[in-house]
């Protein structure tokens, strides 16, 4: 099983702690962290993320990057007013945010640009998540309402204009301001479940205009844990683990299956708001990233995005809008295929046969060439040793008839 | 050792090795005949791995010292065949040299790669005249770089080497010599002029160019920084805009041009200096204008490969990729039609309008090209972006008729669609679903009243398309089965009328759509797409399957885009049965068919496909929803979905909450005792046998009257007056009542609430009718009232009767109770208040 790790923060400035989920152990503790609730992302595991309660008088906003392996923040923005809930979208692409006015605040990761924002929600919004293919935005406020943004609808100008509204759905079945939202896989019928202080949990599709109800089990919590109210649940990637963050600093882990805690963890002494479950980052421990040498991971993982930006550019400057595409991973192993000689061979030996090409005729030509010079060599040589012959021969003769003459009066 | 590892012996590799050598590598003494030996040599060599000089196994000393001597003997032999005078020897050595480079040991190649390399590269130099001794060098150098690139130690000795290596490489390139380019490691700005010269000059053929442009987009990465990249991309970007400029003047607005540049280039900012070698090849190109317009095509369109294929390969480090002019780019491409515009026809000549045409689609083809890769390399980040692209398509798509130039654009659609979700799907669906049906050309309104000239013409076209045998097969379905036959033939008739590639992908992104989309928002069109796509399907898959098919599968006939086509429609038709509506999928009996009957095809693509639609489909005929926990490792005691749980005693009061819904799949709680346990047995073994289309109606009967009306599934619907209305307001999903039966169902715990919603979905209401129509029961039993059909057997069942509706109000009071205490936080109706 995967390693996973369970994120708690709380609304006083304790920080994020970070356990193991199914090991227990405890990871680094990062610094300086009063998140709102709803407030903690992690940011498709690269780095967390999460915005900060602030003073009444500020009229900025806080979001704050941690990177994995260091306790301090790293990155600060502020963006033009409090945000309260921060989500970010599974590919850590984007950043939305929901601030207390009722905007939505929509920005690229890795530019920190605020591509968007839009009016949402008449008061604070108070949860925000992405549906499970990324491409619809839900939004709960503490005006009771529940939206559905569609993220196109959202940056098609030509279509925005035509469109009656901009939301795609607004629920408004909560009566008191909504404190979570949720909702799970199931493409264009996944099931939107909201919690609102109504003390009803309700549940709706998008897929039909009457949306159905299925309502009202508040309960399961009161009825499962002890003393303080829970605030916040979580579950591991099986669904056979929950994560609950309890008001009074506790971070219980229960198993569904048998009902029972199987784990305590202790956060602070001040109220748990946020829990998340998440798999391990690669770079969690310093210890261990420090180990592995050049792993591409920590020459582009490790620097954070620039800060987000408080305002939207200009729409001349969105039309040279640049978009980073990251180095893709791809492996150093070398495929066979990328070595050509023995290709190329095959190739020609194809064309020698066929004696078709000129090229294959071009070797023949230079073959026979030399060829012809070896044999005109060949016939030089010849012909020098039958003039050598020749020349013994004469010479010979011509001796043998002055010895012969000389000697003839011998005979 | 030796005799126990047979062939996979290490000593046996020296000994092959050199056998190798003496037998079949070309000497300098003798001559070398057949080439075709060397491929022996090569494969031997691969598959033994003779060279590798490694043993999984440590082995003993000399027969390592015994193989690096044959190794080394091999080198040797190598290096004075490469140095032969015969170009024939010279070149096998050449080729085994790369072979080298490949399968040696990596110390050996660090040690002797120099050697090699001077070797090689003394052989691409001008005193070589045999092409083929230069093409084999090449790709043999070719090898050493790649094996080099993998040694990071190496890396910056070879590319100091491979500088060397540009020289000669740029002149084989200017020789026109080669088609191997050698792009591994290169020194830039010469190689981009020489490319690019390369290019303009028009004087490659379509593969050279491909391999060209390839090179040019891997350029940026000698240098591997963000800058190289991007200025690369502007460069190109710019040079074809300014192209363009001069091929649609007069084609286009004259505003467009302007429109792109600024797209392209902030205002402001300087322009980069062009693509070097451009002035030179401008001189050498004014030579060869032949057809400048087929230069201006080949030029743009590699430029535009080019792009595609920066944007697609990986790079080193992020960089930014220009969306905005990208799309700009592509769409002022895509919105020429090749029209004159008439205000400035004078500026255009008719024969340069003809030219530029012929050239258009190519262009179109590749600027579809970068917005797919556009689409591929952003993935989510095209967020901001999508709108422009789909805007552009929809417009495209509507214009567009060449076949191939459409399946590239539904391509597009298709990916979109999956890659941006619901959010997309909602908003663009109408659009695509206007132009699919253009496509897939469902005759509407037409089916009667059709002359029969209107119909000797389209078996016209269905004879351009698909086999003569088909024709005849229609032709005598026509003449057998007058009117049955005829809508069929009609839809069949016109489908021939568009290629069947593009009815595959507008298929596609159909799919695609229903996938993502289907239910959302879809009231407008879901009819009508699932009433096309069972037409497409049933057409598609009629001709194969009837007596045609033997004939076709018998003489060999492969018709594989038919057999495409059929598959496709197929899919789109599974995804339309599954994608969730607003009722049961009306088409489910005729899909099912469909699908059953293709399983039979075993072993094609196809019948694979239709198993799988049927365990797809398997779960919308018995819908179920299944319980959360496991029940093997649970403590729950009770068998879901089996008979025996009927008599099973339940334990304790919250147990009965979750087998209360349990025993709406068809086997209540309420009436095991009763005294007709046969009769609801056998009625449960009906159910089982009997068709896929037996509603949850009759389970609901089921409980409302009494089992021995089982048999008469008709009339068990009437038994109650207010049983059938209930029946019809829960099927339709959509009635007054319907939120208050939901609201009834308040009390129960969380899981079934879940299933509650899938059941309504797939039309399947058991649990949500349940309780109301119990309800009617007991009222009525209170007030005595019984209605007229059931009336004999209420009265001769009574006692059974009565003692059921006991037990089920005792239970909704048990039930109530108990909900009441765990669950304070009720606010909607109660159940009984019906």
């Amino acid at each position: 099983m995967e390693a996973e790790v369970v994120l708690a923060s709380s609304p006083t400035d304790a920080g994020v702690s970070c356990w193991d989920l199914h090991t227990g152990a405890e990871h680094l503790r990062y610094k300086s962290c009063a998140s709102s609730p709803h407030g903690l992302a992690s940011v498709a595991g690269r780095f967390l993320a999460s915005s900060q309660l602030r003073d009444r008088k500020s009229s900025s906003g806080s979001i704050l990057y941690w990177s994995w392996n260091k306790p301090q923040v790293e990155v600060r923005s502020f963006p033009a007013e409090p945000i309260k809930a921060l989500v970010s979208n599974s590919q850590g692409t984007y950043i939305a945010g929901g601030g207390v006015s009722g905007d939505i605040y929509f920005w690229e990761v890795a530019t920190g640009k605020l591509l968007k924002k839009w009016h949402a929600h008449y008061r604070a919004v108070s949860c925000l998540v992405f549906n499970d293919d990324q491409s619809l935005l839900i939004s709960g406020s503490e005006d009771g309402c529940v939206r559905v943004w569609s993220l196109f609808l959202i940056f098609d100008d030509a279509r925005r204009e035509e469109a009656r509204h901009l939301f795609e759905y607004s629920f408004h079945e909560h009566s008191l301001r909504v404190t979570d939202v949720k909702t799970g896989y199931g493409g264009s019928n996944a099931i939107i479940v909201s919690a609102s202080e109504d003390r009803t949990c309700k549940g709706k599709t998008c897929s039909e205009d009457d949306i159905s109800l299925i309502s009202s089990q508040h309960s399961i919590k009161s009825a499962l844990y002890p003393s303080k109210a829970v605030t916040c649940l979580a579950s591991s990637a099986d669904g056979f683990l929950l994560v609950s963050g309890s008001e009074d600093g506790m971070i219980r882990v229960w198993d569904t299956r048998t009902r029972n805690i199987t784990r305590i963890f202790r956060h602070t002494k001040g109220p748990v708001n946020n829990v998340l479950v998440i798999r391990q980052p690669q770079n969690l421990n310093p210890r261990t990233s420090a180990n592995s040498p050049v792993s591409p991971l920590r020459r582009h993982g490790l620097t954070l995005p620039p800060p987000l930006e408080k305002f939207a550019n200009s729409p001349d400057e969105n039309a040279h809008a640049k978009v980073f595409i990251g180095p893709q991973t791809t492996s150093n192993h070398l495929l066979d295929s990328s070595y050509i000689s023995v290709q190329t061979m095959e190739a020609q030996i194809k064309e020698l046969q066929q004696q078709g090409s000129s090229a294959a005729a071009e070797v023949d030509i230079e073959r026979l060439k030399s060829e012809q010079l070896r044999s005109v060599q060949m016939i030089q040589q010849w012909k020098k040793m039958y003039e050598n012959l020749h020349q013994f021969c004469v010479t010979e003769l011509l001796d043998g008839t002055h010895t012969e003459s000389a000697n003839g009066p011998n005979l | 050792m030796a005799a126990s590892e047979g062939m996979y012996d290490v000593a046996l590799k020296p000994k092959l090795l050199r056998s190798l050598l003496r037998e079949y590598v070309p000497d300098e003494r003798h001559p070398f005949s057949n080439p075709s030996e060397l491929s022996y040599v090569v494969s031997t060599v691969k598959t033994h791995n003779l060279l590798s000089e490694w043993a999984s196994q440590p082995v003993e000393q000399n027969v390592m010292d015994a193989w690096k001597s044959a190794v080394d003997s091999w080198v040797h032999r190598l290096l004075t065949l490469a140095s032969s005078n015969l170009p024939d020897k010279r070149w096998a050595g050449i080729c085994l040299l790369g072979l080298t480079c490949q399968e040696c040991s990596s110390e050996r190649f660090l040690s002797s790669y120099a050697v090699w390399l001077d070797k090689l590269l003394s052989l691409v130099q001008p005193p070589v005249v045999s092409n083929f001794v230069k093409a084999a060098s090449c790709a043999s150098l070719s090898d050493m770089f790649t094996r080099l690139s993998g040694f990071s130690n190496a890396k910056k000795d070879g590319s100091s080497q491979a500088t060397r290596v540009i020289q000669p490489a740029l002149k084989l390139l200017n020789e026109d010599s080669s088609a191997v380019v050698l792009v591994g490691i290169a020194h830039y700005s010469y190689v981009e002029a020489a490319i690019v010269s390369k290019i303009m000059s028009g004087k490659c053929c379509a593969s050279v160019l491909k391999k060209l442009g390839y090179g040019l987009s891997l350029l940026p990465k000698s240098r591997g920084d963000e800058d190289s990249w991007s200025l690369m991309m502007d460069k190109i970007l710019l040079y074809i805009n300014s192209q363009l400029n001069d091929a649609f003047q007069g084609l286009e607005e004259e505003a467009r041009s302007a429109q792109t540049m600024r797209a392209l280039l902030p205002s402001g900012k300087e322009p980069p200096p062009p693509l070097s070698g451009l002035a030179a090849s401008e001189r050498t190109s004014d030579l060869s204008t032949r057809r400048p317009e087929r230069l201006l095509g080949s030029r743009i369109s590699t430029l535009m490969r080019c792009c595609c294929d920066m944007l697609t390969s990986s790079y080193p480090v992020m960089v930014p990729v220009p969306v905005c002019g990208l799309i700009a780019l592509a769409g002022r491409v895509l919105m020429v039609d090749g029209s004159l515009s008439s205000s400035s026809y004078s500026f255009m000549t008719t024969l340069k309008q003809e030219f530029i045409c012929s050239e258009i689609p190519l262009l179109q083809l590749y600027s579809l090209e970068i917005l797919t890769a556009v689409v591929k390399a952003l993935s989510s980040q095209l967020l901001p972006h999508a709108a422009g692209i789909v805007q552009l398509l929809n417009e495209y798509l509507r214009t567009c008729r060449f076949p191939d130039l459409k399946i590239k654009a539904y391509s597009i659609v298709k990916v979109l669609l999956m890659s941006m979700g619901i959010g997309i799907a909602i908003h663009i669906s109408q659009d695509i679903v206007s132009n699919v049906f253009i496509d897939l050309e469902l005759p509407v309104g037409e089916k009667d009243g059709k002359s029969s000239g209107v119909q000797t013409k389209s078996h016209a076209g269905l004879l351009s398309e698909s086999s003569q045998r088909k024709r005849k097969h229609s032709i005598m379905a026509r003449s057998s089965q007058e009117q049955p036959a005829h809508v069929h033939l009609e839809v069949e008739n016109t489908h021939s009328l568009t290629p069947i590639s593009v009815k595959i992908a507008a298929l596609e992104a159909l799919e695609a759509l229903l996938t993502m989309g289907g239910s959302l928002r879809s009231e407008s069109w879901r009819a009508n797409v699932d009433h096309l796509l069972i037409t497409v399907a049933t057409n598609a898959c009629k001709g194969g399957w009837s007596k045609e098919e033997r004939n076709i599968f018998l003489s060999g006939d492969p018709t594989p885009t038919w057999a495409d086509f059929q598959l496709t429609a197929l899919r789109a038709l599974l995804a339309s049965l599954l994608s969730p509506g607003r009722g049961r999928p009306s088409h489910l009996a005729l899909g099912l068919e469909l699908f059953r009957r293709g399983m039979q095809e075993t072993g094609t693509k196809l019948g694979e496909y239709c198993g799988h639609a049927l365990l797809a489909l398997e779960v919308l005929i018995h819908p179920r929803a299944l319980p959360l926990l496991d029940l093997h490792s649970s403590v729950n005691d009770f068998k879901f979905l089996s008979h025996k749980s009927r008599d099973t005693v339940y334990p304790s009061v919250d147990r009965q909450i979750p087998k209360y819904q349990a025993g709406t799949l068809g086997k209540g709680p309420a009436e095991p005792e009763s005294e007709d346990d046969d009769l609801n047995e056998n009625w449960l073994g009906n159910d089982d046998e009997s068709e896929i289309q037996v509603t949850e109606r009759q389970q609901n009967a089921h409980y409302t009257t009494d089992p021995s009306l089982d048999e008469l599934p008709s009339v068990k619907v009437a038994t109650t007056d207010n049983v059938p209305e209930k029946n019809e307001t829960t099927v339709s999903a959509s009635g007054p009542n319907d939120k208050s039966m939901a609201d009834a169902d308040d009390n129960m715990s969380e899981s079934p609430h879940f299933r509650n919603i899938t059941n309504q979905r797939t039309g399947a209401l058991e649990s949500v009718e349940l309780e109301p129509v119990k309800s009617d029961v007991i009222s009525e039993v209170g007030r005595g009232s019984t209605s007229t059909s059931a009336q004999h057997e209420l009265e001769t069942k009574n006692d059974g009767f009565t003692t059921i509706v006991e037990r089920i109000s005792a239970m909704f009071e048990s039930d109530n109770e108990v909900s009441n205490d765990s669950l304070p936080d009720i606010v909607d109706g109660d159940p009984d208040s019906d």
